[in-house]
C-alpha cells in the first residue's frame, strides 16, 4: 500500500542552515493494519506525511501510494488517500454536512453514491446532532470527526492521521482510537503518526521510530519489544531516543 | 483545468464570505451608510464652514480725500468699490470689520499676534488725488502675514477694494478733462462657457468616479483575499484543500474569482451610494456649487465596464499577497505599499496637463483612468482609439498577477512558512554563514536596489565636480554599478566564477553575440524611435544628451566611457550577480525579465529605462542560453559602440552619411534611423541568431529542474 524508500527533505533555514527535515527514511505500510510513525516534536513525521499526502515534494528517494509515485502522479495519489491532521482543517463558517458534501464533490462522486455515503458516515461517527452546527461552533472532538468524516468521504484505501488527537479531551480521544481501530478493521491501511506512545501501544500492527529526519527502528510492535528487551514502548521509544541523541553528541565532539 | 472543481471551490469561498460579518459590512454596510452619513456631516459642518468676518486695521484715514469717498459714514468701505463678477458689493463688505483707531506699531504687533487679519496704512504724503506721474511717492501698504491663509484673502480682498477705489479716482479725472471712461478702454472682456449642464457635470464626476473605482476595487479585493489565503492558513484549512484532488490553478481560480465578485459588488455598491449622495448633496447646495448635477446615466455603463478587468487585475495581485502572507495580521501590512503604489497612477492622471495619449495609455491602471475619463467626458473617439492598448497593457498585468498568484500557491516555503518573526539581520547572517554556490534571490533583490542607491549617491557627489564627460561616466560605472556587485559576489556567494558566468563559452557562440548586436541595432534603433514618440524627452534632457558628443573627445575615449566600461560593469552586475540570483526562483524567463527591471531602472530616464530593459532581455537571453558573461559583454559593447560611433562621426553635421541615405537616415526628431528593408533584414538575422541560441543547452539551477518537474506533473502551466 505505502512505500517508501530513501525519502529525504531539506530546505534553507535561517537559524541551521540548510536542514534536513528527512535523512533517507524507507518504511513499508499494508492494508488491514495500522503503521504507526513515532517520534518526538519536529523529528520529521509531519514533513513526511506531507510528501505521502503530495503537499511537499521530495528532495530525493522515492514515495508509492497504492502503486502511485507522489512525484509523477499526484493526483492518482490525492484520490487513494484521506489525510487528517491535528489542527482538524475545519472551515468556521460551513456546516458539517456542507463540509463534508464539498469534499465529496471535489473527489467527483456522484450525488446517487455521495448523498447515501454521508448518511453512512455521519451515522457511523455519531455525528446526526452536528450536522447543521457551523464549524465555529463545534469542539475540538466534534472538529475532528468532521475532519475523519472528510477523508472518508471517497472512501480511500489509505487514511493518514497526523498527530489527530492532540486537544482532546480523553473521552473524544478514546473514541477516535475506536475509530481507526474499525477502520483497520474494514481493510483500510493506516498511517498513525504520534508522539504518545500508549496510543501507538494501543493501536499499531507495526510502527516505526523517526528521529531528527531518520528512522531509528522500524518493524512489528512485538517484534521491536524481544528485540530490545522491552515490556514497555515508551521505555523502549526513550531508549532509542536517548541512544541516538548520544552518538549525535558524539559525533559533534569527534567532528569538533 | 478541471472547471467543476473551480466552481465547487467558487461557491464555497463566496458562501464563506458571505456568512462573515466584517466581510459583509466592509462591502454591503459601510458603503450604504458612510456616504449618506458623509453627507449629512457636510450639511452639519456647512454651518461652520462660512466665512467668518476678519478684522482690519485702517491708519491714516484722515491723508484721504473727500471725494471720492473709500469709505461709508457708517465706517465701512462703499460697496461699490469691493463688489466683484463673484461677489456683491454688500457681501465683500460684511466679511471686512473696519477699526480706525490703532496706531501704525500697535497694528502690526496685533497682526503678528493674528488678532487681526491686515493692516491697510496710507502713509503720510500720500495723496491719492496727484496727478500720476507727478511722483506721488508715498503709496498705501496693505501689510498681512503670509503665513495664514486667512490674512491672505483679506490682504487679496482689500486690494480689490483699493483697485476699485483707484479706477473711480481714475475715471474721475478722466471726466474732468472731457474724455469718457469708455473711450480710454480699448476693449471689453466677456467670459462665454460653451459647456452645458451635463458636461460640467461629467467633467466633475470623471474625476470622481475612476478614483473611487480604483480604490475601492482593491479594498474589495483585498480584505477577502486576506481571508481566503493568509485566514486559511492561519486556521489550517489550507492544508486540507491542498489535500484534496483540486490543482492549485484550481484553488486559485476559484479564490480568485471570488474575490473579483467582491471586489466587483464591493465598486458598484460604493459608486452608486455615491452617486445617489453626491446628487442630493449638490441638489441643495446648487446656489453655491456651479450647476453639478446627477451623473449622467451613461457613466454607470462606462464604469460597469471598467470595473471588470480593474477588479482581476487587484484581486490576482491581492491573493498573490494573501498567499504570501504567514497570517491575517502579516497580510493586512501589505496593503499600504499596494496602496503606495497604486495611488500616483490613480491620482497622477487626474492632473489637467496628464492627456490621454499611446503613450500615457500604456502605463497600467493611469490608461484605465484616462480612457475612462475621456468616456465620461464624451470623448468617445478618443477612448476607444485608446481602447486596444489599454486593453492589452491591462490583459498582460492580470496574466502577470495571476500568474504570480499561482506560482505562491505551488511554492513550499510560501504555503508552509511557519509563523517566524520577520528578522533581517538573522537573514542576513544566514546568508553569509550559509553562503550558496550562487547569490539567493533575495540578495540579487538587494544587489539591484543597493546599485540604484548607490548610483544615486555617486551621481550626487559627483555633480557639477568634474568637466569631463568621461569621468562623470566611468565612476558611476567602477563605484556605483561594479563595485557593489563584485562585493556581494564575495561576501553572498561561493562560487564567484559560476555567479559571474566567468566561462569562456564556444568561439561560435562569441561570433553570433557579436553578430546579434550587429543585426539587433536597427531594431533597437527603432524601439529607440517608438519610445521617443510615444514618451518625449523633455527639451533640456535632449540638449544635455546633444552636448555629450558636442565636445573635442577622441572616439577611443568615447567608446572607453560608453562601451567599454558599461559592457564590464554593467554585465558583471546586471547578467552576473542579480541574473545568477533570480534563477532560484525557478524560471529561466522570470529571472531574465527582473534581471532586465533592474537595469532598466539604473538608467533613470524612463524612455532611456524602456529601451535598456528590452536590451537587457536580449543580453539576458544570451547569456543564459551561452552560460558566459563573455557573450553578453561582446553584445554590449557592440552595441554601445556602434551608437557611439556613429553619433560620434555625426557630431557636427549629417555629412558623414552622405551617400548612404539609402541604408540610414538623420533628423533631428528621430534621430538616427535605418531604411526599412535594412530593417527588415535585420529583424530576419536576428531571428535566425535567437533561434540558434535557443537551441543551445543551457545549464539549469536546481529550482529551475525542480519547477520543469511540477510543470510536467500539470500541477503548473508551463513557464520557462
Amino acid at each position: 500500500m505505502i512505500f517508501v524508500r530513501n525519502l529525504t527533505k531539506s530546505y534553507a533555514d535561517l537559524r541551521r542552515g540548510e536542514f534536513f527535515a528527512l535523512r533517507g527514511i524507507s518504511f513499508d505500510a499494508y492494508a488491514g493494519q495500522i503503521f504507526g510513525l513515532l517520534g518526538p516534536n519536529g523529528a520529521g513525521k509531519t514533513t513526511a506525511l506531507r510528501i505521502l499526502s503530495t503537499m511537499l515534494q521530495p528532495s530525493s528517494g522515492t514515495a508509492r501510494v497504492n502503486g502511485f509515485d507522489v512525484v509523477r502522479e499526484p493526483d492518482m495519489v490525492r484520490h487513494q488517500l484521506g489525510f487528517v491532521s491535528a489542527n482538524t482543517g475545519v472551515y468556521d463558517r460551513m456546516t458539517a454536512w456542507e463540509m463534508v458534501e464539498y469534499f465529496g464533490r471535489l473527489y467527483g462522486i456522484p450525488d446517487e453514491v455521495l448523498l447515501p455515503r454521508m448518511e453512512d458516515i455521519f451515522a457511523r461517527l455519531q455525528m446526526e446532532e452536528i450536522r447543521d452546527r457551523l464549524g465555529a461552533k463545534m469542539s475540538t472532538g466534534q472538529k475532528q470527526k468532521v475532519s475523519i468524516a472528510r477523508a472518508l468521504v471517497h472512501d480511500p484505501p489509505l487514511l493518514i492521521f497526523d498527530e489527530a488527537t492532540s486537544g482532546l479531551d480523553v473521552l473524544s480521544a478514546r473514541s477516535l482510537l475506536n475509530t481507526i481501530s474499525e477502520l483497520r478493521g474494514m481493510g483500510k491501511c493506516v498511517l498513525y503518526s504520534t508522539h504518545i506512545m500508549s496510543e501507538a501501544e494501543k493501536l499499531c500492527d507495526r510502527i516505526a521510530v523517526i528521529h531528527r529526519g531518520r528512522i531509528l527502528e522500524e518493524g512489528a510492535l512485538d517484534r521491536l519489544k524481544a528485540e530490545h528487551d522491552e515490556n514497555d514502548l515508551e521505555e523502549l521509544f526513550h531508549k532509542l531516543i536517548a541512544a541516538d541523541t548520544s552518538t549525535e553528541a558524539d559525533r559533534h565532539a569527534v567532528a569538533g | 483545468m478541471n472547471w467543476s472543481n473551480v466552481k465547487l471551490i467558487f461557491f464555497r469561498e463566496v458562501r464563506d464570505q458571505l456568512r462573515d460579518r466584517r466581510t459583509l459590512f466592509m462591502i454591503f454596510v459601510l458603503p450604504m451608510l458612510l456616504y449618506p452619513f458623509v453627507g449629512i456631516s457636510f450639511f452639519q459642518l456647512s454651518q461652520f464652514m462660512r466665512e467668518h468676518p476678519t478684522e482690519v486695521i485702517i491708519v491714516g484715514r484722515e491723508r484721504l480725500p473727500a471725494e471720492p469717498a473709500l469709505f461709508t459714514a457708517e465706517d465701512k468701505f462703499l460697496s461699490a468699490w469691493a463688489e466683484t463678477a463673484d461677489e456683491s458689493g454688500e457681501d465683500a463688505n460684511k466679511l471686512l470689520n473696519l477699526r480706525f483707531d490703532v496706531p501704525l506699531d500697535e497694528a502690526r504687533d496685533l497682526l503678528q499676534e493674528g488678532t487681526v487679519q491686515a493692516v491697510l496704512h496710507f502713509p503720510q504724503g500720500f495723496d491719492a488725488l496727484a496727478i500720476a506721474g507727478s511722483g506721488n511717492e508715498a503709496i498705501p501698504e496693505i501689510h498681512f502675514n503670509s503665513a495664514k491663509r486667512k490674512s491672505q484673502v483679506t490682504a487679496a480682498r482689500l486690494k480689490r477694494v483699493l483697485f476699485g477705489w483707484r479706477q473711480a479716482i481714475m475715471f474721475g479725472e478722466l471726466s474732468r478733462r472731457g474724455i469718457q471712461p469708455q473711450d480710454v478702454e480699448p476693449f471689453a472682456l466677456a467670459e462665454m462657457d460653451v459647456a452645458d449642464e451635463s458636461l460640467r457635470s461629467a467633467a466633475f464626476w470623471s474625476i470622481v468616479f475612476p478614483f473611487l473605482l480604483l480604490i475601492w476595487a482593491l479594498t474589495g479585493a483585498f480584505y477577502p483575499a486576506i481571508d481566503l489565503c493568509a485566514g486559511e492558513k492561519e486556521r489550517g484549512t489550507l492544508e486540507t484543500l491542498l489535500a484534496s484532488p483540486a490543482a492549485r490553478g484550481e484553488i486559485v481560480w476559484g479564490k480568485l474569482l471570488t474575490v473579483m465578485l467582491f471586489s466587483f459588488v464591493t465598486v458598484s455598491l460604493n459608486v452608486a451610494s455615491v452617486g445617489a449622495t453626491g446628487s442630493f448633496v449638490l441638489g441643495k447646495f446648487q446656489s453655491t456649487l456651479p450647476n453639478l448635477g446627477s451623473p449622467p446615466p451613461l457613466v454607470y455603463l462606462w464604469l460597469f465596464l471598467t470595473v471588470i478587468p480593474v477588479s482581476a487585475l487587484f484581486s490576482a495581485l491581492c491573493l498573490a499577497l494573501a498567499a504570501f502572507a504567514r497570517g491575517t495580521k502579516e497580510g493586512q501590512y501589505y496593503l499600504m505599499p499596494l496602496f503606495l503604489i497604486t495611488l500616483p497612477l490613480v491620482v497622477l492622471p487626474m492632473s489637467p496637463s496628464f492627456e490621454l495619449n499611446l503613450g500615457n495609455s500604456l502605463i497600467p491602471l493611469t490608461g484605465i483612468v484616462l480612457v475612462l475619463r475621456a468616456a465620461i467626458e464624451g470623448d468617445y473617439a478618443l477612448a476607444l482609439r485608446h481602447l486596444a492598448p489599454v486593453a492589452a497593457v491591462t490583459g498582460l498585468c492580470c496574466a502577470l498577477a495571476f500568474r504570480w498568484a499561482v506560482d505562491q500557491f505551488s511554492k513550499e516555503s510560501v504555503l508552509f512558512r511557519e509563523s517566524e518573526r520577520l528578522d533581517l539581520w538573522l537573514r542576513i547572517k544566514y546568508y553569509l554563514r550559509h553562503r550558496g554556490a550562487t547569490p539567493p534571490v533575495a540578495a540579487a533583490v538587494i544587489g539591484g536596489l543597493l546599485i540604484l542607491l548607490a548610483q544615486f549617491g555617486v551621481n550626487f557627489l559627483i555633480a557639477g565636480k568634474t568637466r569631463s564627460i568621461v569621468v562623470a561616466a566611468l565612476v558611476p560605472q567602477l563605484f556605483a554599478v561594479l563595485a557593489p556587485a563584485l562585493l556581494l559576489t564575495f561576501l553572498v556567494a561561493k562560487n564567484v566564477r559560476g555567479t559571474l558566468s566567468l566561462k569562456l563559452p564556444k568561439a561560435w557562440s562569441l561570433v553570433a553575440a557579436a553578430l546579434l548586436a550587429v543585426a539587433f541595432h536597427p531594431l533597437a534603433l527603432e524601439v529607440n524611435t517608438l519610445v521617443q514618440q510615444l514618451y518625449p524627452l523633455p527639451a533640456e534632457t535632449q540638449q544635455a544628451y546633444a552636448q555629450i558628443f558636442d565636445t573635442d573627445l577622441s572616439l577611443p575615449l568615447m567608446l572607453l566611457a560608453f562601451a567599454v566600461a558599461p559592457a564590464i560593469c554593467e554585465e558583471l552586475a546586471f547578467r552576473g550577480f542579480i541574473l545568477s540570483g533570480f534563477r532560484h526562483l525557478g524560471h529561466k524567463r522570470l529571472a531574465i525579465l527582473f534581471s532586465s527591471i533592474f537595469f532598466g531602472l539604473a538608467h533613470f530616464v524612463l524612455q532611456q529605462s524602456i529601451i535598456a530593459c528590452v536590451l537587457g532581455l536580449v543580453i539576458g537571453y544570451l547569456v543564459v542560453q551561452t552560460g558566459s558573461i563573455l557573450s553578453g559583454m561582446v553584445f554590449h559593447f557592440i552595441h554601445n559602440g556602434l551608437l557611439v560611433t556613429l553619433s560620434w562621426l555625426m557630431r557636427d553635421s549629417v555629412p558623414a552619411l552622405h551617400g548612404w541615405e539609402w541604408f540610414i537616415t538623420s533628423s533631428a526628431e528621430e534621430g538616427l534611423r535605418f531604411q526599412w528593408p535594412a530593417v527588415a533584414f535585420a529583424a530576419a538575422i536576428t531571428l535566425g541568431l535567437l533561434t540558434y541560441f535557443r537551441r543551445l543547452p543551457y545549464e539549469k539551477s536546481p529550482e529551475e529542474s525542480l519547477q520543469e518537474s511540477i510543470e510536467r506533473q500539470g500541477i503548473l502551466p508551463a513557464w520557462r
